[in-house]
């Protein structure tokens, strides 16, 4: 409990830097949506070519109605959270032998697994609050500028998928850094996967032929164009994606039991 | 004028106190020791004499010049310490190589003889040292451009007993050679052993400067005393006496003084048993250390 | 000239990561442009159709969409972000390094001048960066050649490639400045992508809204704008200016306040 509460009031500051950034994001998105709405442009982007909507990140939505235009905006806002997740996870399990506080906190009557739980449900609760964040902005926004019909149950599907994504980057930082001893290198190489993922998901965006490297890029595992028509999150997704999660954590529990703390 | 001349240094951080009007002069030559209590302000004494950190008022010089303002004064400068930390993933030989860099002569031969002297192996990665042998390579990095002015910072903290003799034969041997040293310590023995004068620091201020000689010669006699009857303190409530204890019929202080008081003062009483001694270091200063009540 | 040599050789294995991490990122979006150009060729000729400030909100200059150039700015502008967090990072870590790692007491007791130390460091930066943009442009170009389709200005090519070079700069001088502005910096990769990241995302909002002159100086990557340069074969001048201001500014401010600085034992 004290460990859990320590790390809340820890990374408060990040917290709500991030929280205010995600909400400015939300608006300045949205903002831009009157002028993506404007009559002329629908025929304009009906008849761009599919490398040059993907080009810019358009993809194959319809990006003249709200619920097209915040599934194009969804990717940066998944992005930026991802990023935020990968870094609070590996950095909140590297930040002990990276501060040399190792040697405090491990001789103390807790075992190396309770010192990882505090810590993983700490970082849960940024993840729920910065989501939470998002999605409350999303609503109040899209409400703001939506001249159509409703599609708060679209935006709240969105954001649970974003939260699955959030927490495969948590639980990937973690992972790596509960594997790696060097606590410098761990925060680099879970923001290199992520970039990794990110750019296999453009290249798939632009073409077709390689969709099976969409396996390695959680930013592909849902479909947008499914939550647009509607049709929700597909559930042999969402279970497989929270079955890696599970296997994630595991790891990092198993591997940060096993190994060599560094001082 | 002094090797270090330190003259109304004084340091605040914020509200915090540093150092008051230090006033220091370390004489070519000799062996310099400075010591207190935990958080006196040693420290930032020293970090203050090697530029480290900027004073609130006062001066500090090496050689007769600003080693901020002058960068070059501090070629004959080796300055080991307390806490030992090097670069990442390089070995003892290479950080002492990139060392010797700085100092524009050769001084590998030095190198390998500091080495030897401290058992301390050449081709190790320093990540894998244990915290005693990171300190060895500290010591080398320190000593082997030859320097002139030595400054050491709880050199010996992490040595084993043996390492630390040949570390002090070291400085001694520097010091033979020309070399004034400035140290810093919490090892008494040490500093009585070395040292020709010594500076005590309390609270950010210098209320103890002298002669190791002067410290031991002075009329400072440890006096223990056996006696028939009980005595209360103030029977001893004399000018000269400190340090005083009493434990029933037994009675020890540290007098300074014309002994012919205390021998008349002694005299009175009836004794079984009585002796005098010289005091170490240790105990003339540790009631320094105690906090004033 | 020891300093400066100690630097650059820690800076080598990864000015080699992000050299390869550039380069590929190049070559993969450069794969697509054979099948791009054909698609957009067709699409050429619809966009003439549609008012100019609809073609100028989708930020797409009509003639240039469809040559090499036009579509290598398009992409140009991921390569760059990552370019400018190499640089960012670098900026920041390059003198933070000796406090966060406690090596102050060796090298500032050291007969050299703090100003002597910053030098060496800047410098050893600098050369990382120029050697992981040389090498870039030269595998570039050669990528370039490879896939073209017709002959494309290769001085315009240059030009625009140049500009990596200029945001990297911008950035290395605000890291360095940014890790000695701040007292106690214990992880470079959080400040470095959240200052890039943020700088990058006003740019893409704020700028491509109503091209607004003044939006642009908010952020870095907005200081070139490339159909500018295809058309004029040259810079805004403003905007060069801007970026010397801000790296001179940062880069003597790093020197003064590092001179300055109060080393603490233990940060």
């Amino acid at each position: 409990m004290n460990i859990f509460l320590r790390e809340l009031k820890a990374n408060r500051k990040a917290l709500i830097i991030w929280s205010v950034c995600m909400f400015l994001l939300v608006l300045s998105g949205m903002a831009k949506y009157t002028a993506y709405s404007s009559g002329a442009t629908a025929d304009v982007f009906d008849k761009m070519p599919y490398t040059l909507k993907a080009l810019l990140g358009i993809g194959s939505f319809d990006v003249t109605t709200i619920s097209g235009f915040f599934a194009f905006l969804v990717p940066y806002l998944v992005l930026s959270t991802a990023i935020h997740a990968a870094l609070l996870g590996s950095g909140i399990i590297a930040k002990e032998e990276r501060d040399k506080t190792i040697e405090f906190l491990m001789v103390k009557p807790m075992s190396r697994n309770s010192v990882v739980t505090s810590k993983l449900l700490a970082a849960l609760v940024n993840i729920v609050i910065i989501n939470l964040v998002t999605l409350f902005s999303s609503i109040v926004m899209v409400a703001a500028y939506n001249k159509g019909k409703d599609i708060t149950s679209e935006v709240v599907m969105f954001l649970l998928s974003m939260f699955i994504i959030q927490l495969i980057f948590l639980s990937l930082g973690t992972l790596i850094s509960a594997f790696m001893k060097n606590p410098k290198s761990s925060g680099s190489l879970a923001t290199g996967i992520l970039l990794g993922t990110y750019v296999i998901s453009k290249i798939t965006d632009l073409t077709d032929r390689v969709n099976v490297l969409n396996v390695f890029s959680p930013f592909k595992y849902f479909s947008y164009q499914d939550i647009v028509n509607g049709n929700g999150l597909s559930l042999s997704i969402v279970i497989s994606s929270i079955l890696l999660v599970v296997a994630f954590f595991v790891l990092t529990y198993l591997f940060y039991q096993k190994r060599d703390l560094n001082l | 004028m002094g090797v270090i001349e330190i003259k109304n240094l004084t340091k605040h951080y914020g509200k915090a106190r540093g150092i008051i009007d230090v006033n220091l002069e370390v004489e070519q030559g000799e062996v310099f020791g400075f010591i207190g209590p935990n958080g006196a302000g040693k420290s930032t004494t020293i970090r203050t004499i090697l530029g480290l950190i900027y004073p609130t008022s006062g001066t500090s010089t090496i050689f007769g010049k600003n080693c901020i303002e002058y960068p070059e004064v501090r070629k004959e400068l080796g300055y080991l310490p307390s806490e030992v930390f090097y670069y990442d993933n390089m070995r003892v030989i290479n950080l002492l190589k990139y060392s010797a860099s700085f100092y524009k002569k050769d001084c590998t031969k030095r190198i390998s003889e500091l080495a030897d002297i401290m058992e301390l192996d050449l081709k190790k990665k320093i990540d894998d040292l244990s915290f005693g042998n990171k300190k060895k390579v500290g010591i080398v990095q320190g000593l082997l451009h030859e320097p002139k002015l030595i400054i050491l910072d709880e050199p010996t903290s992490g040595l084993d007993p043996l390492m630390q003799q040949r570390f002090f034969e070291l400085i001694g041997d520097e010091n033979k050679r020309g070399a004034t040293v400035f140290f810093s310590s919490h090892i008494l023995s040490e500093v009585q052993k070395m040292c020709n004068r010594v500076a005590f620091i309390k609270e950010g201020k210098i209320i103890k400067l002298e002669k190791m000689s002067t410290l031991q010669e002075n009329n400072y006699k440890r006096i223990s005393l056996e006696t028939k009857a009980e005595i209360t303190k103030e029977a001893f409530n004399i000018s000269g006496v400190s340090d005083f204890g009493v434990k029933g019929k037994t009675v020890n202080f540290i007098f300074k003084g014309n002994i012919n008081t205390i021998m008349k003062k002694i005299s009175e009483l009836e004794l079984s048993n009585i002796s005098i001694e010289e005091p170490d270091l240790e105990e003339i200063f540790m009631h320094y250390y105690e906090k004033e009540n | 000239m020891n300093m400066y040599l100690h630097e650059l050789k820690s800076l080598r294995k990864s000015a080699f990561i992000w050299t390869c991490v550039l380069i590929a990122l190049a070559a993969l979006y450069l794969s697509i442009y054979p099948s791009m150009a054909s698609d957009a060729a067709d699409f050429k000729k619809l966009l003439s159709g549609y008012p100019a400030s609809v073609r100028a909100m989708l930020g797409i200059n009509l003639d240039y969409i469809t040559s090499f150039l036009g579509f290598y700015s398009m992409i140009f502008s991921f390569i760059i972000l990552c370019g400018a967090i190499q640089a960012m990072n670098l900026g920041v870590s390059i003198l933070s390094k000796e406090s966060r790692e406690r090596t102050a007491d060796f090298l500032l007791v050291k007969p050299v001048s703090r100003s002597a130390i910053v030098s060496a460091k800047l410098l050893a930066a600098f050369t990382a960066i120029l050697v992981t943009y040389i090498v870039f442009f030269a595998v570039t170009s050669i990528m370039a050649n490879t896939i073209k389709i017709s002959d494309y200005n290769g001085k315009l090519f240059f030009m625009i490639n140049l500009t990596m070079f200029f945001i990297q700069l911008i950035f290395l001088a605000i890291g360095m400045f940014v890790s000695v502005f701040f007292n106690k910096i214990k992880s470079v990769l959080p400040i470095s992508l959240g200052v890039v990241i943020g700088l990058y995302m006003i740019g893409a909002v704020l700028a491509t809204g109503k091209d607004d002159d003044l939006a642009r100086f908010l952020s870095p990557f907005k200081y070139f704008d490339i159909t500018y340069i295809i058309k004029n074969a040259n810079y805004e001048p403003r905007y060069i200016i801007c970026s010397i201001v801000i790296i001179l500014v940062a880069v003597v401010s790093t020197y003064i306040i590092y001179i300055k600085k109060d080393i603490h034992a233990v940060s």
